[in-house]
């Protein structure tokens, strides 16, 4: 009871630490810039929070992690605009709000689609926001009890489990991107015995490649190269019905936003996922449920509600292992976590010891993020269609002036803008053969820790390789992954399945003879 | 889709072989008696045995799909280059990576700035069959935006953010 009362405090004087004119300023235009790069379609969450973190090198670490929470929450939101009012995802989280948000605008719903959407948000990211609270001081101090092999097998089990949920039709691919991530993490000088990797004399590799302008290249410059690529969006109409949230909407489906909410939280605590699988999940689980399954697909407010609550339940989902863990929950997340990193915040098991507080200011940044999105979501509408209204051809080459100048701000190198150039053309090509993005990043931000722990682990067993499979979060860890990666490759189920079989038909055969 | 399944997965053989010759080569450090296992080649191998694996299972199954039939053709060629999504994928990647390596560093960055965004917008907005006055607007509005996000780049980074440009 006393840590709770203890916790409830820390969460109360960290929402009064930003009830101030300059946070409240901060919070009003990056949820606001959050809400208008979702809507835009090819410009996502993490595009957003990698271009914004280059704006905010000079802010005080907590004004800094406010802005990029804002701008995440904002933006997941704010593509279920786009999916509603021209029937594309703003974001791929939202995906499957098109299903049934676009049915609804074409009935002339599209001001109760955008209600229900938003209701949806703000609850999901409130039930988020909740778990965040009370699971993270847990998480963190459980995690205080992980050593090398546990960070080894955490490591391994994201980039499988975020390769195979990314790459449903086809797993290898995801994990093919996670393990090219790891290997761009081996560049620049090891953290053991400081050995230059794959750096060909060259000083700029010496630190590896810097995350932010590798991010800006994947998720900036390849969205820029996509959007160009396709043809012009339609224009988006004015909803022609009221726009504000009907509580009797949030009332009948009680039981699917709870649902979704909880459904986006663990999807978003599973590294490298994100917020597009917990909109899907949330949506399909609904379907299953639902006493109305003949309505998905054709407008179902259930279906939206369960989307919209699904994806935004993910954000704070995905924070609590980046803060705890220093793993990210989603490509977003990972952006995140690597704008911690250069303000100075050390992000990992350590953080319920060094700085408990941080993690409460974090909740307070969702919370004020929820009700900027909340307060944004009744007020906006025609600002928005106003925005969508921009054609891609001006907007486009400005997103890339952003990508090359905020590459370049972070070190003042002219080499990085080449790295997210680089990182944009393999980005790009990638993403043409399906090969998803997150488990690349989240390959990128574990390869370090994957590299440090497997060696130092290997070293404090002298070799041996018991310990990485015998300790119970281990075997845990390890089994989870190997099934995954059994169960998604034909031939190696086949065989299984046919061990089964054979063991099955033997055991019959001797308990038949043993009856006899 | 099998076809570039093929391609990829010589790539990732061959990408991988690498990265596992080269881990073998990364020094052993005997000489500061470290231990075997925590020599800087370990993960750099295993990372790139794991990807040969999957290299060859991408080759392996895109050979059963039939990718390593190539059908190359004049006629896939020109049909590649004609279709409007690819000449615009062309022209931006042209003059994104043109303006990130030729104009950044060479002319002052407001100057580059302006100018690749005024290319940039006329070049894909000026249509055949536009008159006068819809070319003259084009050519203002294209000018205004190049203008202003040129300042607004140059005054943010340089002062509020003190980024000494390229």
């Amino acid at each position: 009871m006393t840590v709770l009362i203890d916790n409830l405090a820390r969460f109360l004087s960290a929402i009064a630490g930003f009830i101030t004119p300059l946070a409240i300023f901060h919070i009003a235009w990056s949820t606001l810039l959050g809400i208008i790069i979702g809507a835009l379609p090819g410009l996502t969450a993490t595009m957003g929070i990698a271009l914004i973190t280059t704006l905010t090198y000079k802010l005080p670490a907590d004004l800094a992690i406010l802005v990029l929470i804002c701008v995440y929450v904002g933006a997941i939101y704010g593509g279920s605009r786009t999916a509603i009012l021209i029937n594309i995802p703003g974001t791929p989280a939202n995906a499957a709000t098109t299903l049934d948000g676009f049915p609804l605008a074409m009935q002339g719903l599209a001001g109760r689609a955008m209600g229900v959407a938003t209701s949806g948000s703000v609850i999901g990211s409130f039930i988020g926001m909740f778990f965040l609270a009370t699971i993270a001081p847990i998480l963190g101090n459980y995690a205080l009890k992980f050593q090398s092999y546990e960070f080894f097998w955490l490591a391994i089990f994201g980039i499988v489990i975020s390769g195979h949920l990314t790459a449903l039709e086809d797993p290898i691919k995801g994990w093919i991107a996670g393990f090219l991530g790891l290997l761009v993490a081996m560049v620049g000088q090891e953290g053991i015995h400081a050995y230059e990797r794959f750096t060909y004399g060259t000083t700029e590799l010496l630190g590896g490649f810097a995350l932010i302008p590798a991010m800006v290249g994947a998720f900036g410059f390849a969205e820029v190269l996509s959007v160009m690529r396709n043809p012009p969006a339609e224009k988006a109409e004015s909803p022609r019905d009221s726009i504000i949230p009907k509580l009797a909407d949030v009332l009948r489906y009680w039981r699917t936003i709870i649902r979704s909410g909880l459904i986006g939280t663990v999807i978003g605590i599973i590294p490298g996922v994100g917020e597009d699988i917990g909109a899907w999940v949330s949506y399909a689980v609904a379907r299953r449920k639902s006493k109305e399954k003949e309505k998905f697909g054709k407008g179902s407010i259930e279906g939206l509600m369960a989307a919209e609550t699904g994806n935004n339940a993910v954000v704070p989902g995905a924070i609590i292992p980046a803060l705890t863990l220093a793993i990210p929950g989603s490509a977003p997340a990972a952006v995140l976590l690597a704008a911690m990193f250069i303000h100075g915040l050390r992000p990992g098991p350590l953080i319920m010891v060094e700085s408990p507080q941080f993690v409460y200011q974090v909740v307070a940044m969702v919370f004020f993020a929820t009700l900027a999105i909340l307060i944004y979501g009744i007020g906006l509408s025609k600002v928005l269609l106003k925005v969508l209204a921009i054609p891609k051809t001006r907007l486009m080459p400005v997103v890339f002036v952003l990508c090359a100048i905020g590459s370049y701000a972070i070190t003042s190198r002219v080499f990085d803008i080449y790295v997210m150039i680089g990182f944009g053309i393999v980005g790009y090509t990638l993403r043409q053969m399906k090969y998803p993005m997150a488990p690349l990043v989240l390959g990128i931000i574990l390869g370090d820790l994957m590299d440090k722990n497997l060696r130092r682990g290997l070293v404090l067993t002298d070799g041996d390789l018991t310990p990485f499979f015998t300790r119970p979060i281990c075997l845990v860890l390890w089994l989870i992954t190997f099934s995954s990666i059994i169960l998604s490759i034909d031939p190696l189920r086949h065989a299984l399945m046919r061990i089964f079989s054979f063991c099955g038909s033997q055991t019959r055969q001797l308990l038949n003879r043993l009856r006899g | 889709m099998a076809r570039a399944d093929f391609f990829t997965g010589i790539a990732l053989i061959l990408l991988s072989l690498y990265v596992i010759i080269e881990s073998w080569r990364m020094p052993r450090l005997e000489h500061l008696k470290v231990h075997p296992l925590s020599v800087p080649g370990v993960v750099t191998a295993f990372v790139g045995m794991v990807l040969l694996l999957f290299g060859i299972i991408l080759v392996i199954r895109s050979i059963r799909r039939g990718g390593h039939r190539l059908r190359v053709t004049h006629e896939g060629f020109r049909r590649l280059f004609n279709h409007p999504g690819n000449q615009r994928l062309l022209l931006t990647a042209i003059l994104t990576i043109g303006y990130s390596i030729f104009l950044i560093g060479t002319l002052p960055y407001w100057l580059a700035t302006g100018l690749f965004i005024l290319v940039f917008i006329l070049l894909f907005e000026w249509e055949r069959g536009m008159n006068g006055v819809q070319r003259r607007r084009g050519l203002i509005s294209a000018v205004l935006i190049a203008i202003l996000s040129s300042a607004a780049t140059t005054l943010v980074f340089e002062r509020l953010f003190l980024v000494s440009l390229p």
